[in-house]
């Protein structure tokens, strides 16, 4: 027989974004979506940082990429796993049009259920658009998630 | 530069959960074994070298708990780098002996991952929080993602990859200290729950917990303490940007390929399929261990994926790759680096439970972050690489 | 062979409305700047500070890219980052990398470190009594006043030439002098320690770049060396450790100092990770200043002992100890000969690194 004991960590942290950041989460308030172009290697940087990691300079050119662009990878989660979204959810890679990074988001507006069928439907170089909430409020969330263009 | 080889490798039986030990009862296990591998005591050892990843065991820095087993008295260096913890560890030991000022040094990793109830979302926590945190993202879909963009690009096939896990749990059965021990089927992996897409559970490494010490000495010490040293070859890490975005393509481990190819300079080696005779690669994912074999020259690109259904990667093949079992069968997270080379070490010893015939040359690799970091070390029966 | 620092670059310390990264890309590029460097000729990085502090599993993802370490070598100490330049030391000395970038982040204001640091306690034996960090300092505190009767004056003076040497420097965090009244007035915190007694909790990253000797001496003309090194490691169990002297930073001097081929007369300045004024002393006792329980005669000789106003004024949880390195590296450029700096990490201060530098 031995002893165990149930614990639980519940430290509240309180993250800034940064000035740097919050003027990309001020601008999804308006479904825009903000890069940054390196003054060096001309890559334009979603989600925008501070400096290119790269390069290693500051990044200060803002420059508004669209809320469409193309499938780099997918993958559906169908596990529950304690403290994530409830399943199926399916998340993914898209490089958006005038970026030069992919974004890391949702993917939706499929069946998942299925998962080759929704592989299908989601497969690389699928085009997808930004499906916004009503009223965004400057979170990463207000993009709901991309959904393939209907041809 | 200073010669320094493996002297000693101590493992404990890997578990979900150790109930029987507390942290550093774990951790002693792990080095009183390596210690009696070596035939040495404590007071022979110089300095220690700690890895875990922080918050998996519910301890913050459990290395001040667990510095009690490992050498408490004497200097002691905590390292923590991600998944390739254990590696980082065992390069900073490495480099203790390599720089003169230690003789004698362990590297010891203990990680608890069966005291967390559930790993993925301690992983979610590596993800900024500022962007993607909310996306849910753990280990298991970071593979996933390379797998998606590898079946389409190369044509690589679920039964392909399922070859991969047959051929781990194969070789576990074969690993007294291995945690999953159980024989697949093909069928059995591809029957399997997809747990994220392609990826199938039994494509996926369980959570391990255990403790693993490997003892590091300098030349003239080495050839004391025994005949069969794994001399220290070459090491070599990397670090890529942080957004997993930023990938220029998912179906290639570029980083890798970059960090094998510094390794192999260092090294002198001119092609690693002929040069190196095992690898113990860090592929807690099937298609991972694919990717790993094209990026460190084993494969061409696209080519990996079928190496183990025709039998080049198992323990009789061309390349055998994780013999031991691998990380698919064993992941005591920061620790997994460091039994990558610690068997790595036991092949060139000649010691393996599941030996490789003759292997002179032998590769041990882990990753981490979101597809961020690599580790490499390579180890040989002799001091230089013969050919 | 030597190894020399060659780059400092110390960003302001208090609270910071950045996020930590944005902080350790400024310390690298200020480090950078001074050592008129580029990114690309750095061959490794080696960074040190705690996960939990800053709230990611894994913060040197964050801090690897920041330090200039872009496909580049990458290790991390998750400690006092004192512990990275003993590492990068290692591996220059070694003749595995011949530049490194070490990077030490802290960022305090973003979660209550009591907390963080109460989950680095065992969950069985003493988490549950909920002793906090700093009760632990203050425990090794009590014994030592007892053992060595000394008074609260003593203390208080401590804190008042702290403050004074702070204000002075630009780097340093609380930087409001305070007459011994104001600290022998403040309300009793944790005893024996009153409110003026404890260090603030700061935001702040310290950068510096390590080279080997060739290298080192054509990249600055004045390098600062790495004499000597010495880290040790005692008991957990409190009740196992005699607290009222800081035996961890003496076993790690005695090893620093046998390293330096040196002692403490040859010493004309240093930096003492002071969490409290007791400490202040106690670390000065180790360091061999003074015999044990005589360190306020250290204090009132005039000895040059943090200048950068100590761990008193600046306490980036993660970087407080190489933020007292940097600040010794500037005094040694600024023309002293020699200079120790010790930090402490643990309750209790369990663990111990010295670092002695000189020209
Ligand atoms: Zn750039």
């Amino acid at each position: 027989m031995v002893l165990r004991i149930e614990a639980k960590w519940e430290i509240p942290y309180v993250h800034s974004a940064g000035e740097h950041a919050t003027k990309f989460f001020e601008a999804l308030k308006e479904k825009k979506i903000l890069g940054v172009k390196c003054p060096k290697c001309k890559r334009v940087l979603v989600p925008p940082r501070a400096f290119c990691e790269r390069c290693h300079v500051d990044t200060d050119e803002w420059v508004e990429v669209k809320d469409e662009g193309v499938v780099e990878t997918v993958t559906i989660n169908y596990a529950r796993f304690t403290g994530l979204p409830d399943p199926p959810y399916a998340v993914g890679i898209v490089k958006l049009d005038g970026a030069d990074t992919g974004m890391l988001a949702y993917l939706g507006g499929v069946d998942l259920s299925d998962w080759k069928k929704a592989h299908e439907k989601l497969k690389v170089g699928t085009r997808v658009k930004a499906v916004w909430k009503d009223k965004p409020e400057g979170r990463i969330t207000d993009i709901l998630y991309f959904k393939p263009v209907e041809e | 530069m200073k010669r320094v080889a493996v002297v000693g490798v101590g493992q404990t039986k890997f578990r979900t959960r150790r109930d029987d030990k507390t942290h550093p009862e774990l951790t002693r296990e792990a080095v009183s074994r390596a210690l009696e591998h070596a035939g040495i005591t404590m007071d022979d050892v110089d300095a220690f070298v700690f890895g875990t990843m922080d918050p998996f065991d519910g301890i913050n820095c459990p290395d001040r708990w667990s510095s009690t087993a490992a050498g408490f008295g004497k200097p002691f260096m905590k390292i923590s780098t991600g998944g390739t913890t254990g590696l980082t560890t065992g390069i900073a030991a490495y480099q203790h002996v390599a720089s003169g000022l230690f003789d004698v040094v362990v590297a010891v990793c203990t990680q608890r991952v069966g005291e967390n109830v559930d790993a993925q979302p301690v992983l979610n926590t590596a993800v900024d929080p500022i962007y993607e945190r909310y996306s849910g993202v753990g280990a298991i879909s970071v593979a996933a993602i390379q797998a998606t963009v590898h079946m389409q690009k190369y044509g690589t096939t679920e039964e392909q990859m399922a070859w991969v896990s047959v051929k781990d749990h194969e070789n576990a059965l074969k690993n007294p200290y291995a945690h999953i021990q159980k024989r697949l089927s093909v069928e059995d992996v591809l029957s399997s729950p997809v747990v994220s897409s392609p990826l199938k559970l039994y494509e996926c490494c369980p959570r391990s917990d255990g403790s693993v010490a490997v003892v590091f000495a300098s030349g003239e010490k080495a050839e004391e303490i025994r005949d069969n040293p794994a001399w220290i070859l070459a090491e070599s890490s990397i670090s890529d940007s942080y957004f997993v975005g930023d990938r220029p393509d998912l179906a290639v481990w570029d980083s890798l390929t970059i960090a094998g190819r510094r390794l192999y300079r260092l090294a002198g080696i001119d092609d690693p399929k002929k040069d190196i005779d095992v690898a113990e690669l860090y592929s807690p994912f099937t298609i991972q261990e694919i990717l790993e074999l094209e990026a460190l020259g084993f494969a061409e690109k696209g080519e990996g994926a079928g190496l183990a259904e025709e039998g080049v990667t198992f323990v009789d093949g061309d390349m055998p790759t994780n013999p031991s079992g691998g990380v698919l069968c064993t992941n005591p997270i920061g620790a997994t680096g460091l039994v990558r080379l610690g068997e790595a070490s036991l092949q060139v010893m000649g010691e393996a439970s599941n030996q490789v015939d003759g292997a002179e040359v032998a590769l041990a690799h882990a990753w981490g972050g979101t597809l961020q970091f690599h580790a490499l070390m390579l180890v040989s029966s002799h001091k230089k690489l013969r050919r | 062979m030597k190894v020399g620092i060659v780059g400092i670059g110390i960003t302001s310390f208090g609270v910071h409305k950045e996020p930590f990264y944005n902080i350790a890309y400024e310390a690298a590029k200020k480090a950078l700047e001074d050592a008129e460097m580029e990114r690309h000729e750095i061959d490794n990085v080696v960074l040190g500070g705690y996960d939990v502090a800053v709230g990611r599993t894994i913060s040197n993802m964050y801090t690897a890219p920041a330090a200039g370490g872009y496909l580049k070598d990458e290790i991390r100490v998750s400690d006092d980052a004192a512990y990275a330049l003993a590492l990068a030391y290692m591996r220059i000395k070694s003749g595995i990398f011949d530049v490194a970038m070490v990077l030490g982040y802290g960022h305090c204001s973003e979660t209550p470190m009591e907390l963080v640091e109460l989950l680095s306690l065992d969950p069985f034996f003493h988490r549950d009594l909920g002793i906090s960090y700093q009760m632990s300092y203050a425990m090794q505190s009590y014994a030592y006043r007892m053992r060595y009767g000394i008074d609260d004056e003593t203390a208080a003076e401590v804190v008042v030439r702290a403050r004074k040497r702070a204000s002075k420097y630009e780097y340093a965090h609380v930087r409001e002098e305070v007459t011994a009244d104001e600290v022998l007035s403040s309300e009793m915190a944790i005893f024996p320690l009153r409110k003026l007694e404890l260090p603030p909790w700061s935001d702040g990253c310290v950068a510096l770049i390590l080279a080997e000797e060739t290298i080192a001496k054509r990249i600055s003309s004045e390098p600062v060396w790495v004499e000597g090194l010495g880290w040790h490691t005692e008991n957990y169990y409190l009740g196992s450790r005699d607290l009222a002297e800081l035996f961890s930073t003496k076993k790690a001097a005695e090893k620093a100092y046998k390293m330096a081929g040196c002692d403490a007369k040859d010493v004309e300045a240093a930096e003492v990770m002071d969490l409290t004024p007791y400490h202040h002393l106690m670390a000065l006792e180790a360091l061999g200043f003074a015999a044990s329980g005589r360190g306020k005669e250290v204090v009132e000789s005039g000895f040059p002992v943090n200048s950068s106003g100590g761990a008193l004024c600046t306490n980036a949880h993660g970087t407080t100890g190489l933020f007292l390195t940097a600040s010794l590296a500037l005094q040694i450029r600024d023309g002293r000969d020699r200079g120790i700096a010790s930090a402490v990490s643990g309750y209790a201060a369990q663990n111990s690194i010295v670092t002695i530098l000189g020209v």
